[in-house]
């Protein structure tokens, strides 16, 4: 029987926090060794709940770093982050991740 | 006291050829139907042979011949080769044409070169670099039979090898003039060869095969298929190492970070003024990804080590830049290429599987014993060096425990850089406590782990995370913290403390991307000059004409 | 916002991705997407078995303008899963062809004498190979309930296919592609029933060797058919030329678009036959043999032949025009 789709939730809280400029925001596209992401205002005390569906097992602990470095290095609060990952590595991960946020400062305007 | 002989292996070169002589007419001419025969009749057992062959051209229908022949007439041969690329190189062992190997490059072959070294049935003198392997055709590996391979022939044994010449100088050299035998696979026999690249009295026999010889399009990368994160890392390579260092006389490994490279000459490297600031000569194969650098006028010279399938027009149209005989047509020079790569290059940049937590870098797995062609011989600090440039000088001001073993007495060291990701594919960590080198050489029984790269050579490591200046480091220790601060979310890096990464941060010892001012949202495919095989073509005005596999149109 | 969307228009279709497809094949700034990401409509089946999944499915699906018409629009993502039809992916594509016949009926009801060029039309960009095996039922269930939504859209509403993404066209969606009434493809466009790595697995290299892609483009690429007449247009690869063909298509009358249609009627299928016939005559051994049978003395030029001199110098099959 094959494995199931794993899903890991982090709740994460920057050093210096503020709130997500947006609603929401999708971004991204699930092809092999890259993954899409949701971003969406939700009040959660300061906080940053991210779910990541993902085939992979054994990288709980890189998804809890990746995840921390971002959102500290952002500052970003009160939001709810759905990822789904086919196989992204780390890099590919903080790329899309940051171009997402990007593409909130521009408006949601872009189409990559 | 009996006469001491001093021609005996003339005599025996006679014995050979006057066996051989009943299939040989019009000169040196011999139908390929014989060719078994003939091989047979020049072969004895023990022979040390060569078919020609490196991650390029193959005299393919001369391996196939001599699998052919009669285990009672050839048998237990010690191959000397560059490659053992096509599967008949290690049948040739399983059937027990040939038993011991000396060679440079698997490639595809490497996880049955280890499989028939386990069973018994190959006996592994080394693994070289290509030039290493030609030096000991001069010394102690002489072929006692070569089996080469070029386009054209005649009756005389005039070779034209013209675009993909490679290795066949060295080897025929080598041979001849040990009184060995040379016998030559040609696609054309012709009245008059279009250039003479190997004279006809260094070839004992000609034979025009069936079929063209195989030639693999090994440094053709399509753009299409280079990733954001190349983007990212050539962004990195171009403004931190390039720019930084002023390099104009370099080799590029084979791979997409390279390609990346490559394409972001005219677009990235433009913005950032470095045009006839840096890559200016190259010894490089003919890449089809630096058809945009050469087209917008980047590139001065480029030498090569091979042809590369689909660039012969191109480059033949391009003659101020590539190396063109009087005939008009490119000839390369495997051997010459590569002591130009040696001697001649400030840098050399190129990937790897795995990196251990000391810097040693390879690309061998526990069970593949694959080889590494001429990225060692590249991938090193030359230190018959003597001649200057800016960017040597740099990098050997720079080198802090150069003073060591000098004293105050200045040298220049040559850049060597790995770049990687710090994950491979499928989620493999590139950083390593220990490379797989160790299990492969325990495997197959090798007196040493094969490794590409040695830590004392490496100037440079690359990834996405930031580039690590090893040679300025002071310490192992110092050296350990620089790689663990930029190995990612590996084990390796994992261990990484943050404090001791900001104080080498702080010494440039690392620079991350945000330390090198690079705009990561500027990393996508975008700023690729080509993004495809088609767009390719466009630039080179239609002289590139890509093999079919690389087609999508 | 327009001048994001002027900048998609001049991008490689090939390049971008099914939502910017989508976005740009509309006018500036009127495309709305339904069952969005928002929705996170993912398929149920591939968490079972372990696989990825996407909160769209692989397919964008929504409505947006072309000139006076309302254009309903399908763009499958040939990076998620190959394009492939699961059962969620399929119940998009086919209830977005079921909203623009309604919406013709609604709109006709209404006003019963709407001038043809005010009327919905359908475009799909298709890049998949055909049914998604880990949802092969639903998948194979959606290719006949979209082919019955192409029936019922018959005499109303344009149906218009487009093939220019990285995967091309394949399975079970090469005939449903086949049953719309235009297609619209790029040079790096390809349309077929067996992908070419099936043929190969099936009836060996020597029949069929599918890493020669200019074989693969030869036998299946968007020239290749253009002088077959398996597909109306042929254009550049960006999101404009696409446009700018599915314009051309929708400044027809119903009657003109109708006779696009490569299959369909007794003498489609007549002229079909004819073709065969003729080419079973010269048996040819290659792709080229046909174009010179269709009137191109130096077929192999065709290939590397720039567009614009392709299409103006090129001779089609005779059923091709």
């Amino acid at each position: 029987m094959a494995k199931k789709l794993r899903e890991l939730t982090f709740e994460l809280k920057a050093e210096s926090p503020s709130a997500l400029p947006t609603d929401f925001l999708h971004y991204g596209v699930v092809g092999s060794g890259d993954m899409e992401v949701i971003m969406e205002h939700q009040e959660l005390a300061g906080a940053v709940r991210i779910i990541v569906r993902t085939p992979v097992a054994g990288f709980d602990e890189v998804w809890r770093r990746v995840l921390e470095r971002f959102v500290n290095q952002t500052g970003m609060a009160d939001a709810r982050i759905e990822i789904n990952d086919n196989n992204a590595t780390p890099v590919v991960v903080t790329l899309r991740l940051h171009q997402a946020l990007a593409e909130i400062a521009e408006g949601g305007a872009r189409h990559v | 006291m009996s006469k001491k002989q001093w021609e005996s292996r003339k005599a025996d070169y006679q014995a050979r050829m006057n066996a051989a002589a009943p299939y040989i007419h019009a000169g040196k001419v011999v139908a390929a139907a014989d060719t078994t025969r003939v091989l047979e009749a020049v072969i004895r057992p023990f022979d040390r042979v060569n078919i020609e062959g490196n991650n390029q051209k193959q005299a393919d229908f001369l391996a196939e011949s001599l699998i052919k022949c009669d285990l009672e007439q050839v048998h237990d041969l010690h191959m000397v080769q560059s490659a053992v690329p096509l599967p008949v190189h290690l049948d040739m062992f399983e059937v027990g044409i040939a038993k011991k190997l000396d060679f440079a490059y698997g490639g595809p072959m490497g996880a049955r070169v280890a499989e028939a070294i386990k069973h018994g049935k190959l006996e592994l003198g080394a693994i070289h670099t290509y030039l290493e392997l030609f030096a000991r055709y001069f010394i102690d590996l002489t072929p006692r039979v070569s089996l080469v391979c070029a386009y054209e022939g005649d009756a005389s044994g005039n070779l034209y090898t013209g675009f993909n010449t490679e290795d066949t100088p060295a080897i025929a050299e080598a041979t001849k003039f040990r009184q060995g035998i040379v016998i030559a696979q040609v696609n054309k026999l012709v009245d008059k060869v279009s250039r003479v690249d190997i004279p006809g009295d260094w070839v004992d026999i000609v034979i025009e095969s069936p079929k063209p010889f195989f030639l693999e399009p090994l440094f053709t990368r399509d753009p299409a298929n280079i990733t954001d994160t190349q983007v990212l890392m050539a962004m990195m390579a171009i403004k931190g190492i390039y720019g930084e260092y002023g390099v104009k006389r370099l080799n590029h490994g084979i791979g997409f970070n390279t390609a990346a490279i490559e394409l972001l000459l005219p677009t990235y490297g433009e913005e950032l003024g470095l045009k006839g600031k840096i890559c200016t000569e190259f010894a490089l194969n003919p890449h089809p990804t630096m058809i945009p650098a050469i087209e917008s006028g980047w590139v001065e010279s480029i030498h090569s080590f091979g042809g590369e399938l689909g660039m012969q027009k191109y480059c033949e149209a391009r003659g101020d830049v590539f190396f063109l005989g009087p005939d008009g047509t490119m000839r390369s020079n495997r051997a010459f290429s590569q002591t130009a790569g040696h001697y001649a290059c400030d840098m050399f940049i190129g990937g790897t599987l795995q990196i251990d937590r000391f810097g040693n870098s390879s690309t061998a797995t526990a069970s593949r014993v694959a080889g590494f062609g001429g990225a060692p011989n590249m991938g090193c600090d030359a230190k018959g060096r003597r001649h200057p440039t800016e960017a040597w000088l740099k990098c050997g001001a720079e080198f802090t425990s150069q003073s060591e073993y000098l004293g105050n007495m200045p040298r220049g060291k040559r850049l060597v850089v790995q770049m990687v990701e710090t994950f491979g594919e499928k989620m493999v960590p590139t950083f390593v406590d220990e490379l797989d080198a160790w299990k492969l050489a325990q495997n197959a029984n090798l007196a040493l782990p094969p490794v590409m790269i040695y830590a004392d050579d490496l100037t440079h490591i690359l990834t996405e995370e930031g580039i690590a200046f090893l040679h300025k480091c002071g310490s192992l220790e110092e050296r350990m913290a620089a790689i663990r601060g930029i190995a990612g979310f590996t084990e390796v890096g994992l261990a990484a403390k943050p404090a001791e990464t900001r104080t080498l941060r702080d010494k440039g010892i690392i620079r991350t991307p945000d330390d090198l001012g690079i705009d990561r949202m500027r990393a996508n495919r975008s700023l690729l000059a080509a993004k495809n095989i088609s767009e390719l073509v466009e630039w080179s005005g239609g002289l590139y004409d890509p093999p079919a596999r690389f087609r999508n149109w | 916002m327009s001048s994001d969307w002027e900048t998609l228009q001049n991008r490689s279709f090939l390049e971008s991705n099914a939502r910017a497809r989508a976005i740009g094949l509309a006018d500036p700034g009127t495309f709305t997407e339904l069952a969005g990401p928002r929705c996170r409509l993912s398929s149920p089946h591939l968490p079972l078995l372990g696989e990825a999944v996407e909160f769209d499915d692989g397919i964008v699906t929504g409505v947006g303008r072309h000139g006076s018409r309302p254009l309903f629009i399908a763009s499958q993502e040939g990076r998620f899963v190959g394009g492939s039809v699961g059962e969620v992916h399929g119940a998009k594509l086919v209830n977005i062809v079921r909203m623009a016949h309604q919406a013709y009926d609604r709109m006709l009801a209404e006003t019963p004498e709407l001038p043809e060029e005010r009327r919905p039309a359908v475009v799909i960009s298709f890049e998949t190979g055909g049914v998604r095996l880990h949802e092969a039922n639903a998948g194979l269930l959606a290719h006949a309930e979209l082919m019955d939504q192409f029936q019922d859209c018959k005499g109303k509403v344009p149906v218009i296919g487009i093939i220019g993404g990285r995967v091309g066209c394949f399975g079970g969606m090469g005939f449903v592609a086949a049953a719309t009434d235009a297609i619209i493809m790029s040079p790096f466009g390809r349309l077929g029933l067996t992908g070419p790595e099936v043929i190969e697995e099936e009836m060996g290299k020597d029949e069929f060797d599918a890493s020669d892609r200019a074989l693969v483009y030869r036998v299946t690429g968007g020239k290749h058919k253009y002088i077959m007449g398996d597909c109306n247009l042929l254009v550049e690869d960006t999101i404009a030329a696409f446009r700018q063909g599915l314009g051309k298509v929708l400044a027809m009358s119903y009657a003109e678009i109708d006779r696009l249609r490569r299959i369909g009627s007794l003498d489609k299928v007549k002229a079909q036959l004819r073709t065969l016939a003729a080419l079973v005559e010269i048996a040819p051994r290659d792709s080229r043999d046909v174009w010179t049978f269709a009137g191109n003395p130096a077929a192999e030029t065709l290939v590397d032949m720039k567009l614009d001199d392709f299409l103006r110098t090129v001779k089609r099959l005779e059923n091709a025009s």
